[in-house]
């Protein structure tokens, strides 16, 4: 197997986390400053979260302070919190003369993961302008801006996706660092994919992507407390959505301000009234399924199948109960043929259970499919007595 | 005017008054409410509602503070000879076992079995909730009143964690301003020796 710096040979090497004599942000600004030195383009991907507000930040001054231009991009999956795009605009105002705008208001498909008859939602879907939760943006990008005939999907089944927006957005580029805010000690097993191959020079903090451009995370070592500090120190403005959640006692750790209806998020719906109480209104009339997301979000049965429903012997039944039932038959046949290469044990119809009830035709929540651990554990110990 | 016959007497319900609205006429059962001895109410064995404990605490306080302004919605049941609870199971819980009456009033409804799931459904679920961020201006107007945060706690059904968050005006980042940045580390190659 290759090292990372290309040796080969008979020596093992590793990558090992060193520690330098220097602080996370002193470092980062040293990592910025690179980028600025060896990319003529540049452009930071932001959530309206913490980390790339202020990852956004720190690149936007070290823009100011050379003259340069950087492009802040932001994918509007529509369904968002209002506070997500008070935190966007506010970005796209700090540095005005440094930032080049790339609000993309763009329809792709999203799944919707609390409602089984529309299993697809499509931000700024053409002919709804009506009931869309915000007007578009006066100065955001409306129309794909690459070349439709070379427009590359990943899956066909499931259209032309989040991800494929962002993939073809950064091939549309070229010779361009893409920062991103992600920390290892958020997303460790991104990060070790990341850090597996530089992206450029022995930046083992960057990915190598088409047309000489790379991804690159310079906020990869900050822990949490790092960033609300940067956050304090320089006084920026943050989502209100993390002193509500904060205030509602949840755990710092476990906000999130992405879309509230996929399904990693969706759980956002129960207390989205008692947050901002016309999102919701909006949301309400705007996709299917929101009131069940609000009512059952963190239910136990319903939407997240920790609890086995009192009518069913076992997971298996269950599964077997909810596939007969499924809605979709446009979509069925892809969990009849994921399904059918799965063993059959509680532990994994558990799983199955999930994904029908979420409708994660997607496989985005996959499938743990091994023997039941429970199973194993009851057979040692017979075994043993 | 509804004559019922009771294990314990005959009760008389009187007819609900009558207003107009916009979308036609509309009973108003609340000004034909009666008192009953409280043995004679039963629960529905159906109402999916549940109260956790502070909050029945609270319910009491509210009662004792405000007096009993919502009489127990119920219908009567010929065959168990019980007027059994459609809205209300938690109050009726607080009068009989927390404050020990004798009595409840109570507004008796004329629904069919079906009719009376649906407005046990109907009564529970179309209420509110509070905004967060109104409620923590509510909570620090108070604490501005002069009221302590246990006082404040015990008169809003909140635990004192809740007080306090509610009240921090400052926001998250506040929180860690005192924090040190943490040290940095990089990646760096060194061989296998396992």
């Amino acid at each position: 197997m290759n090292s990372p710096n290309g040796k080969r040979g008979w020596m093992q090497y590793m990558l090992k986390q060193v520690y330098i004599n220097k602080t996370v942000l002193e470092a980062a600004k040293e990592r910025i400053s690179k980028v600025f030195d060896d990319f003529p383009n540049i452009c930071v991907s932001i959530s309206g979260g913490k980390d790339s507000t202020v990852l956004a930040h720190l690149t936007l001054t070290e823009a100011h302070k050379r003259n340069r231009k950087v492009g802040l991009f932001f994918l509007d999956e529509e369904v968002v919190y209002e506070s997500t795009i008070k935190q966007i605009r506010y970005l796209m105002n700090l540095y005005p003369e440094n930032t080049i705008n790339l609000w993309f208001q763009i329809p792709f498909n999203l799944t919707n993961a609390t409602c089984l008859s529309e299993t697809q939602f499509i931000p700024w879907e053409p002919g709804k302008a009506k009931i869309w939760m915000r007007h578009k943006e006066p100065d955001s990008i409306q129309h794909y801006p690459w070349d439709k005939e070379k427009m590359t999907i990943r899956d066909k089944n499931k259209g032309f996706g989040f991800y494929d927006a962002i993939e073809n957005f950064e091939n549309s580029r070229e010779n361009t660092a893409f920062l991103v805010g992600l920390r290892a000690t958020e997303s460790p097993n991104r990060w070790r994919a990341v850090s597996r191959n530089p992206g450029h020079k022995d930046w083992f903090w960057s990915t190598k992507m088409k047309n000489g451009n790379i991804s690159a995370y310079p906020l990869y070592d900050w822990n949490f407390h790092d960033i609300w500090k940067y956050i304090y120190d320089n006084n920026l403005k943050y989502s209100k959505i993390y002193d509500y959640m904060y205030k509602k006692g949840m755990g710092l750790q476990e906000i999130r301000v992405s879309s509230l209806i996929h399904e990693k998020s969706f759980k956002a719906l129960v207390e989205l009234p008692e947050f901002e109480p016309k999102t919701y209104d909006r949301l309400l009339k705007r996709a299917k399924g929101i009131q069940v997301g609000h009512i059952y979000g963190k239910n136990n049965e319903i939407l997240r199948a920790r609890k086995l429903p009192k009518n069913f012997k076992n997971w298996m039944e269950y599964r077997d109960f909810l596939m007969d039932t499924y809605p979709d038959p446009s979509k069925k046949w892809i969990f009849e043929k994921r399904f059918k290469n799965h063993l059959n044990n509680n532990y994994v119809a558990r799983q199955q259970c999930r994904q029908l009830l979420l409708n994660d035709y997607e496989n985005n929540l996959p499938v743990d499919n091994k023997p039941d651990p429970r199973e194993e554990t009851i057979k040692k110990w017979r075994e043993l007595l | 005017m509804r004559k019922i016959e009771t294990s314990l007497g005959t009760y008389e319900i009187p007819d609900a008054p009558i207003i107009k609205t916009k979308k036609g006429d509309l009973k108003l059962p609340a000004l034909s409410a009666i008192l009953v001895p409280i043995e004679l109410v039963q629960a529905n064995n159906y109402n999916p509602n549940h109260v956790d404990d502070n909050n029945m605490k609270l319910l009491e306080l509210s009662i004792l503070e405000n007096g009993f302004a919502f009489p127990v919605v119920t219908v009567w049941d010929p065959d168990i000879e019980k007027f059994v609870i459609v809205d209300g199971f938690h109050r009726y819980q607080i009068m009989r076992d927390y404050l020990q009456v004798k009595q409840l009033p109570i507004v008796v409804l004329e629904h069919d079995i079906s009719q009376r799931l649906a407005a046990t459904v109907q009564f529970n679920r179309a209420r509110g909730v509070h905004q967060v961020d109104l409620m923590g201006d509510l909570v620090r107007s108070l604490f501005e009143q002069g009221q302590d945060d246990e006082e404040i706690a015990k008169q809003l059904g909140m635990d004192i964690e809740e007080v306090f968050r509610l009240k921090q005006v400052t926001g998250i980042a506040e929180l860690f301003k005192n924090q040190m940045y943490s040290r940095a580390w990089e990646m760096q190659e060194v061989e296998d020796i396992g």
